[in-house]
């Protein structure tokens, strides 16, 4: 009965052992190769659960994802014999199993393939395009111009290339260091003419202030004077009006408001002459004087 | 493989509670090595089936009445490999089961069961959260730097610094937020999604800056380089089949690089100062014009005051001048002389007087009267010479 046991369980465990050498899983991310002495007998590209001969065939897993390869910053001379750092990668799937398996063997060979086709077809590209070029519009061309290249020669390889993208481009060192100067030289020039124009507003503004002052000055002045020329002229037309009827009368009654206005000060000190109208009684009852002399 | 994953979404994990799974019975595996205090998480299967053939073993040579315990023995295992397929989709998670490798379904949040180990396994990616990638600089918000108190972020400038369209330097950091979209392209189709975002994200920022120029970059096209930055980005990682969606592409700083930083800093300045400048060239004037206007009424109205003085005092002088003459005329000789006489009196009231006798000698010169104060010289009068005398 033990004999039995053992027996069952003897072939239980030789078929266990047959059947997970038999079947493979594949998963979403993998394809496969089935591979018979080193021949490869067929390519599996679908995922789940497949079946081999056991022992005989093995199966190499190969990845189904979109990889990547990341060649090293190159310094690439452009048409207009501008040197730039470009630092690019490209996205690729392994298209052919069976070719890519035949040709470079593994992923590590063919990332070490792939990067050097990248450069040189960066190199070639680049060096028929501007900088300009590279920086501005036609980027996009380039970068497709570099995938069809690449394609090319990775089709050998049983891959398909996604996409090449030029990550970074930038200038060396030494041509960033003059840029720097430029740059600063720009915004220097900028400062300048900025501190220049405020001195020249202020300037303008200024004078333009002093100018308008004098003028509204000067205008006012002028108003002032016209004002008071009418108002003498009135004031002259008045009186003449009124003193045309007996000029001399006039001249005497304004002669004696003037002495009244004008000999007003206590200080002033007259030497007369006892000879004037006003001391006509001084000397005689009968008045009889000759004309008086005032100084002041 | 499979396991590390499904385990570690599975919080308690599915052998978290052995017995309570097989439903029946004491097994002698009841507690697992693994299971100790939700230790390791991943179950190890070939150990277990390791100590089963083991136990079997163990049984066998001396197992009398052994079928009954290897019965045991094969249920419990059985429940036990059932019982592994329960696992948990956290909420902000969606489940992607595998089947022989191979994608049949994918699962809301909750508990879900899948078939056991090598049938079935699942994943568990992280569909809501919202990722970020930094670009240009790394923030220290989580490390060891904030609790020191830098929270300065760290600048990359390889990664920052980059040409714009006018062939000058600018310095950009930038922030990706992203999210899953699709869970089995995210899974299945890219190796290293992230490292792919965060590439196309420099590639797509260098490409929509090298079309753009300095000054707009620096300035006013912040928005149009984020969103240019966003469709293409989107572009390339739909081209990919990352199952990835870009949320926002947000500038954190486009400045000018370092070594130039001054002299833009010194434009600013000088723009302040150009406004300085006008600014008080602006005060002076609203100094000086309301002054000078102010200035100028003052004139205008003194003139105006002036006219209307002289008028006034003119009609004045005029109607105080008719008014006499209307009684001059009655009595000319008698009004003139007492007019006369008046205006002399008030005239000689109130001022020194030296009276002097026209001598016939002409040099002689006799002061009728002598006032207490002459002090002063007096104007030669016209036809006698006067002696002055002084007195203090």
């Amino acid at each position: 009965m033990n004999r039995t046991l053992i027996i069952i369980g003897g072939i239980l465990v030789l078929g266990m052992v047959l059947l997970s050498n038999a079947l493979f899983t594949v998963s979403e991310m993998q394809q496969a190769l089935v591979v018979q002495f080193g021949e490869v007998v067929r390519p599996i590209r679908t995922p789940g659960l497949k079946a081999k001969v056991p022992f005989i065939q093995n199966v190499v897993f190969i990845d189904r994802r979109m990889l990547d390869v990341d060649p090293p910053v190159e310094q690439v001379i452009l048409a207009d014999q501008k040197r730039l750092d470009v630092d690019a990668f490209a996205r690729y799937r392994i298209h052919d199993p069976l070719k890519f398996y035949q040709s470079v063997g593994s992923e590590l060979v063919a990332e070490q393939r792939l990067a050097s086709v990248v450069n040189s077809a960066l190199r070639r590209v680049l060096g028929n395009v501007t900088l300009l070029a590279v920086l501005s519009k036609e980027r996009a061309k380039v970068m497709a111009d570099i995938k069809a290249q690449v394609n090319e020669e990775a089709k050998d390889f049983g891959i398909e290339i996604v996409d090449v993208r030029i990550r970074r481009a930038d200038l060396p060192e030494e041509t960033s260091q003059s840029i720097f100067a430029r740059m600063r030289s720009e915004r220097e020039r900028e400062a300048a003419e900025a501190r220049a124009q405020g001195q020249e507003q202020s300037q303008q503004i200024r004078s333009r202030a002093d100018r308008e002052r004098t003028v509204i000055l000067a205008e006012a002045q002028r108003d002032a004077q016209k004002a008071r020329g009418e108002g003498d002229n009135q004031a002259m037309k008045t009186i003449s009006d009124a003193t045309g009827k007996d000029p001399q009368f006039y001249a005497f009654y304004r002669t004696l408001e003037a002495y009244r206005n004008s000999f007003r000060n206590e200080d002033t000190t007259m030497v007369l002459s006892p000879n004037g109208e006003f001391f006509r009684y001084f000397g005689s009852l009968t008045g009889g004087a000759g004309p008086a002399s005032a100084g002041q | 493989m499979p396991w590390s994953n499904q385990g570690g979404g599975g919080g308690g994990g599915p052998w978290g509670s052995p017995p309570g799974g097989g439903g029946n019975g004491p097994s002698p595996w009841g507690r697992p090595p693994g299971s100790g205090g939700g230790g390791p998480q991943t179950p190890d299967l070939e150990e277990l089936l390791r100590q089963g053939q083991e136990k079997l073993r163990k049984m066998l040579p001396g197992g009398f009445g052994g079928n009954k315990s290897i019965q045991l023995v094969g249920v419990a295992l059985l429940a036990l490999w059932l019982a592994s397929g329960f696992y948990r989709v956290q909420a902000d998670e969606t489940g992607v089961v595998l089947r022989f490798g191979e994608l049949v379904r994918k699962e809301n949040p909750g508990l879900r069961y899948h078939w056991p180990a090598p049938i079935e396994a699942v994943f568990t990616p992280r569909v809501t959260r919202v990722n970020r990638i930094e670009i240009g600089y790394r923030s220290t918000t989580n490390s060891v730097e904030t609790r020191r108190g830098t929270s300065n972020d760290r600048d990359v400038p390889d990664e920052s610094l980059m040409l714009t369209g006018d062939e000058n330097i600018i310095d950009i950091d930038f922030t990706v937020f992203w999210l899953i979209k699709d869970a089995g392209n995210y899974l299945f189709r890219v190796r290293d999604p992230e490292a792919t975002v965060k590439k196309a994200a420099e590639s797509a920022m260098r490409e929509v800056i090298g079309r753009t120029e300095l000054q707009p970059a620096l300035t006013e096209a912040r928005q149009q380089i984020e969103t240019g930055t966003l469709s293409l980005l989107q572009n390339m990682l739909d081209e990919y089949q990352t199952g990835i969606q870009v949320t926002q592409v947000q500038l954190q700083k486009a400045d000018p690089p370092a070594p130039v930083v001054d002299a833009f800093n010194d434009v600013q300045r000088a723009r302040s100062d150009r406004e300085r400048l006008r600014n008080e060239a602006e005060a002076y004037r609203n100094d000086i014009i309301p002054r000078a206007r102010g200035d100028a009424e003052r004139l205008n109205q003194e003139s105006q005051a002036y006219r209307e003085q002289v008028v006034n005092l003119a009609q004045g002088d005029a109607s105080r001048f008719s008014a006499i003459y209307t009684a001059y005329i009655q009595a000319k000789d008698v009004i003139s002389r007492r007019m006369y006489l008046e205006t002399m009196e008030q005239v000689m009231r109130g001022t020194n007087k030296v009276i002097v006798e026209p001598g016939a000698a002409g040099q002689g010169v006799l002061p009728y009267l002598q006032l207490p104060q002459l002090n002063r010289a007096p104007a030669p009068t016209a036809a006698p010479t006067v002696s002055q005398q002084q007195r203090r």
